[in-house]
């Protein structure tokens, strides 16, 4: 099972953390900060996988994957196949690439909510539920649509337009 | 005041940098505010920006009602953030939880598919089993819904309550199963019920065994990659049950074969080897051809593609071969050990454990210098010398504003540019690389080493590359290293020279660093002063040693350090002084008192120092070194040309034979187990039990006194038995020696008794080194002396002391582990299987349940008449009362429904024990209840005294 989600961009920022066992909100940080301590000290032409024994216990594996300036982390248990969490963390970017069109670290960061709904289409109560990014869309802009017309006001818009006005 | 908006709190944090944490506090004051608004979209937005806030570690925990507000809303977008904030700031002990049930069982009903499906994903966050208890009625209907999405992650959450609550198996597992057998069904429903099965598979394998040819099937049509590899998963954990799946599974070897998916390929080699396939098949030529195939596929991602992820597995895989087909995985040692130098740490540090099962005589050389370069020429980057890590560190939990529009906007799909570097070494994989190499070296009583020489160079080497000491607590790695220089120095006779060289040479070392204030290697001290006085005789310069020992700035040294200092001091100061063949002369008297005098003056400050031990050791050695002061200045002197004046005796023969008298040898740690004294001595002090009778006692003191009598008599010349009436110590070395120190011709060392250990090396168990297995180098023939304990038959007698603790010791349980121990106690199988007195025993709690049915009814009516006189007095709380009433019964009956009677036994008799409690009229029969009952009941006792206060 997939135990924990996290998003962390290279200067150590939390973009997003999802964890499927419940930990308490100081544990979840200092989690997530010697991961980055570990993340950020590996070169960029190594593997993908990081030895976590000494950080998350026995038996877990962490696959991250580095896009730009963004780490896209998973945990997970021998339950899973290391190869295809790889697979699933494309998953999740080009899931999050066709949402957003050309997607960047600001996107994620204005739109951590929506996020948070493409991960919970991905993966439910740590099991995967979805990996293919079309049908995630689907049920993406199902959401979007129904949010619309539940609700005139929108708590965040869905492109960021005023970005560069600031 | 003007209303911010999410948007705007994350642009506002952006715009204040440098002073996020006050711009922080007051926006959730702000949150606070807004949140207790009558206006929802208020609320809801609040919430969310304090959903924001907490992901950089603002608990939000106080505001768990206001979420339970939000997610009841009406509107959608407004129940999604409600939702939203349950997932990530609720637990199970969450007390709004209670009030959430009714909410989560009516969006469960929801006509609205997403509405549905975000209360089945937000469950496995907050599940507890009170609530999996109550909720598992309205999931079970959703298994059947008509859309699939919500099919799968009905089953996924069930699972996830069958975690906390295994009684939830027992009406859905039968649901779940017509799903997965039914052929219709979609297809990512049944890949989520694999997915599910395959988690409950290693718990609980026996349970599916029965669905394994409809999972073959399943693998053979083989649409899709993710439930083939869950398939493989569980297969893997089915065939050591049934062993002739075993047969079934060889057409895996095709899959090999043909699969261009790496992953599936990957989960393939891992099914064959962790389902025990290879070994189930080994000796046929199918088996064969599958060991060979699989080894073959895993060299291939080890070499032919470049890939660090593919090698990384492939290690795994290998790792996990290597159990069972060790001299298949050796074939293959030239691409592993080349792994050990990957520029990736984890690829090292798979490639490392691997490499221990691959070293002989041959490469252990070759490998353990690689490991060495590693060490030397990478750099100690550790993650805090970071400058980014080092503020995430320091204010982790202040998002802080954005220095990177530039790179922040850049797609993140972009090619990242490779840079080449040897990476820094981080401390922990510096301990594992060190630890490795001494248990590569010592492993088997040092079977594969043959030049011990160099061994020690390793070793000295180590201490050097010894990474900081680790913060926790435990035994350091510079302290393991250091134990085992020491180790190696009593064991293998011929290198104490060289030991003792080393020692010397790292105490300097040790000198240049104290002054630079850097302590990596300070864990090793202990045992390195200790080889340095042990075989002081041997130190190529005792003098500068004794010099380095003094040194003023060691007394900042730790303790246990200073402790081995102290120990150390006075057997090179013997080394120093003892010769008997000089003349005392006057040069050599001035020069023995000006040592002493350095020593004493070291000492001084030292039994003033808050260790015990050592100050302990500073004042004995202390009053020793001014007894030596006096006897020197006493005794007459010669001038140098004049005829042979004897040294005093002190210097020659008392203090040294304080040190000299043993000669140092490894002790079996059994051994302690089999010496007479201590065992005996720990008989008679258990003997004293407070629950014996006084009548016994007396009966006992004879035969007790005889025996101590009998004990004192065998132990009279014991030194090391102290005997309880304090007349111990007349044959003391110490005493001896002051007996010869005063004149006393009569000294004999020899006489001294000690336990039965052989003195004589030769006596000892030793195991020459292999050294016929190296013939190029023709080398010094080593002797490696065995642990003597007292019984030679000990089988364990002649293991090293482990300096590496054993893996299965290290592993403890997992942080994020789930404890679903109780899901294995679960029987999935009701009725079918069950034996006759299965049976029985069910018909009887049956019987039990009924009369506690009836038994709580009597008591309700009971009840009822009397909160009904209640009621002529006080009004508005018998209202109150009949409310709750009808909670506890629709609670009860829901429960008999539901479970059972299936309450552990001991459950049983502790709940009567309370009830008996809060009933004391006694009634309480033996009633197998849950919690809830159990919960129903208190608001009773409570409202039963609430009714005698209004009699009153």
């Amino acid at each position: 099972m997939i135990r924990a989600v996290m998003v962390i961009n290279t200067q150590g920022k939390h973009r997003l953390a999802k964890f499927y066992d419940f930990q308490p909100v100081e544990k979840q940080q200092e989690l997530i900060r010697s991961i980055y301590g570990v993340l950020c000290s590996r070169a960029e032409n190594v593997s993908n996988f990081i030895e976590a024994d000494s950080i998350f216990g026995p038996d877990t594996r962490l696959v991250y994957k580095h896009f730009a300036t963004l780490y896209f982390v998973f945990v997970f248990d021998s339950c899973e196949n290391e190869l295809a969490m790889l697979d699933l963390i494309q998953v999740f970017v080009e899931t999050l690439d066709r949402c957003f069109k050309n997607v960047c670290e600001l996107d994620i960061v204005f739109n951590f909510n929506k996020m948070h709904t493409i991960l919970d289409e991905i993966v439910v109560g740590g099991q995967v539920m979805e990996t293919s990014s079309e049908e995630v869309m689907k049920a993406v802009d199902e959401i979007t649509k129904l949010e619309k017309s539940s609700n005139a006001i929108s708590i965040v818009p869905k492109s960021i337009s005023g970005r560069q006005g600031r | 005041m003007f209303e911010k908006d999410v948007l705007q709190l994350i642009r506002g944090l952006r715009a204040h940098k440098g002073q996020e944490r006050e711009f922080i506090q007051s926006a959730l004051r702000e949150c606070r505010k807004e949140i207790k608004s009558q206006d929802m979209d208020l609320k809801a937005i609040a919430l969310l920006k304090l959903v924001y806030l907490e992901m950089f570690g603002h608990d939000m925990s106080w505001a768990s009602f206001n979420v339970l507000e939000v997610m009841s809303s009406q509107k959608f977008v407004q129940k999604r953030v409600g939702y939203l904030a349950a997932v990530q700031s609720f637990r199970p002990d969450t007390e709004v939880l209670m009030l959430a049930e009714n909410l989560l069982k009516k969006d469960l009903g929801n006509t609205d598919k997403n509405t549905i499906s975000l209360a089945l994903s937000t469950l496995p966050h907050l599940i507890n089993t009170s609530m999996a208890n109550s909720l598992l009625t309205d999931l079970l209907p959703r298994l059947s819904h008509s859309n699939p999405t919500i099919r799968k992650k009905t089953i996924v959450t069930l699972y996830r309550l069958a975690l906390v609550y295994p009684e939830v198996l027992r009406p859905s597992w039968p649901k779940i199963k017509e799903r997965l057998l039914d052929e219709n069904e979609d297809p990512s429903v049944t890949a989520a019920i694999v997915n599910v099965v395959c988690e409950l598979g290693w718990r609980r394998p026996h349970d599916f065994l029965p669905m394994a040819p409809r999972f073959f099937d399943l693998l053979t049509e083989g649409q899709n990659n993710w439930m083939s590899i869950k398939i493989i998963k569980l297969f893997s954990v089915l065939t050591p049950l049934e062993p002739r799946l075993v047969k079934k599974l060889l057409p895996l070897t095709q899959l090999i074969k043909t699969t261009p998916a790496m992953s599936l390929l990957y989960e393939c080699i891992n099914g064959i080897i962790q389902g025990g396939i290879m070994e189930a098949a080994a000796g046929t030529t199918e088996g064969d051809e599958v060991a060979r195939l699989c080894i073959s596929k895993l060299r291939g991602m080890l070499v032919v593609q470049n890939d660090p992820n593919l090698r990384y597995v492939a290690l795994l895989a290998f790792a996990k071969i290597t159990t069972s087909h060790a001299s298949l995985v050796t074939e293959h040692q030239d691409v592993i050990l080349e792994c050990v130098d990957d520029l990736d740490i984890s690829i090292r540090t798979r490639a490392l454990d691997l490499a221990i099962g691959m070293i002989n005589e041959n490469n252990l050389q070759i490998v353990v210098d690689r490991l060495l370069r590693q060490l030397r020429t990478s750099g100690t980057v550790s993650a805090v010398d970071d400058p980014d890590n080092d503020r995430s560190a320091h204010d982790g939990v202040v998002p802080i504003a954005e220095d990177d529009e530039e790179d922040a906007q850049a797609s993140i799909r972009r090619t990242n540019q490779s840079k080449d570097q040897t990476p820094p070494l981080p401390d922990h994989y510096r301990a594992l690389v060190i630890e490795r190499i001494v248990e590569m070296c010592s492993e088997d009583m040092y079977a594969r080493l043959v030049d011990f020489e160099w061994y020690i160079d390793v070793l000295v080497n180590l201490i050097k590359q010894c990474p900081a000491e680790p913060s926790n607590t435990g035994v350091s790695i510079s302290e393991r290293v250091g134990a085992e220089l020491l180790n190696v120095a009593v064991r293998v006779k011929a290198i104490r020279p060289e030991a003792a060289a080393a020692a010397q040479s790292l105490l300097f070392l040790e000198d240049k660093d104290s002054y630079t204030g850097s302590d990596r290697s300070s864990g090793a001290l202990t045992a390195i002063s200790f080889i340095a006085g042990e075989f002081a005789s041997l130190l190529p310069d005792p003098e500068a040693v004794l010099t380095s020992l003094l040194h003023p700035n060691n007394s900042h040294l730790a303790s246990k350090i200073l402790a081995s200092y102290a120990q150390a001091v006075p057997k090179v100061f013997v080394a120093l002084t003892s010769q008997e063949r000089i003349s005392w002369t006057t040069g050599r008297r001035s020069q023995v008192t000006l040592l002493i005098a350095r020593i004493v003056h070291w000492l001084e400050p030292l039994t003033l120092h808050p260790s015990l031990q050592v100050q302990e050791r500073a004042v004995e050695f202390l009053e020793l070194f001014r007894l030596a002061d006096e006897a020197c200045k006493g005794h007459e002197t010669v001038e140098d040309s004049s005829p042979f004046m004897e040294p005093p005796l002190l210097l020659t023969q008392a203090i040294p034979a304080l040190f000299s008298s043993m000669e140092l040898n490894p002790i079996a740690p059994s051994a302690i187990h089999q010496a007479r004294p201590a065992a005996e001595l720990l008989e008679s002090h258990t003997q004293q039990s407070y629950q014996s009778s006084s009548l016994s006692d007396k009966v006992d003191v004879e035969a007790r006194q005889r025996k101590r009598a009998e004990r004192r008599e065998r132990n009279k010349d014991d030194p090391y038995y102290i005997d309880p009436d304090g007349r111990s110590g007349t044959s003391t070395p110490m005493g001896n020696a002051l007996h010869s120190a005063v004149g006393d011709e009569e000294l004999n060392v020899d006489d001294i008794p000690v336990m039965e250990l052989k003195l004589d090396n030769g006596h000892a168990v030793s195991k020459p080194a292999k050294q016929a297995a190296a013939p190029k180098k023709p080398k010094r023939h080593f002797e490696i002396a065995g642990d003597e304990t007292l019984s030679t038959r000990d089988a364990s007698s002649t293991s090293l002391p482990s300096l590496v603790p054993s893996r299965q010791n290290q592993a403890k349980k997992g942080l994020m582990g789930i404890d679903s121990s109780g899901l294995s106690a679960l029987s999935l199988e009701s009725g079918g299987n069950r034996t006759t007195l299965d049976i029985e025993a069910r018909a009887r709690e049956e019987e039990e349940m009924a009369r506690a049915i009836r038994e709580v009814e009597r008591l309700r009516l009971a009840m009822q008449r009397r909160t009904e006189e209640v009621q002529d007095t006080g009004e508005g709380e018998s209202i109150v009362v009949k409310r709750k009433k009808k909670k506890v019964r629709s609670a009860l009956l829901e429960d008999n429904t539901e479970a059972g009677g299936n309450v552990d036994n001991g459950d049983v008799v502790e709940k009567k024990k309370k009830k008996k409690k809060k009933k004391p009229e006694g009634e309480a029969t033996a009633v197998a209840q849950t919690n809830e009952a159990e919960q129903a009941e208190q608001p009773k006792a409570k409202k039963k005294e609430k009714a005698s206060d209004c009699f009153r």
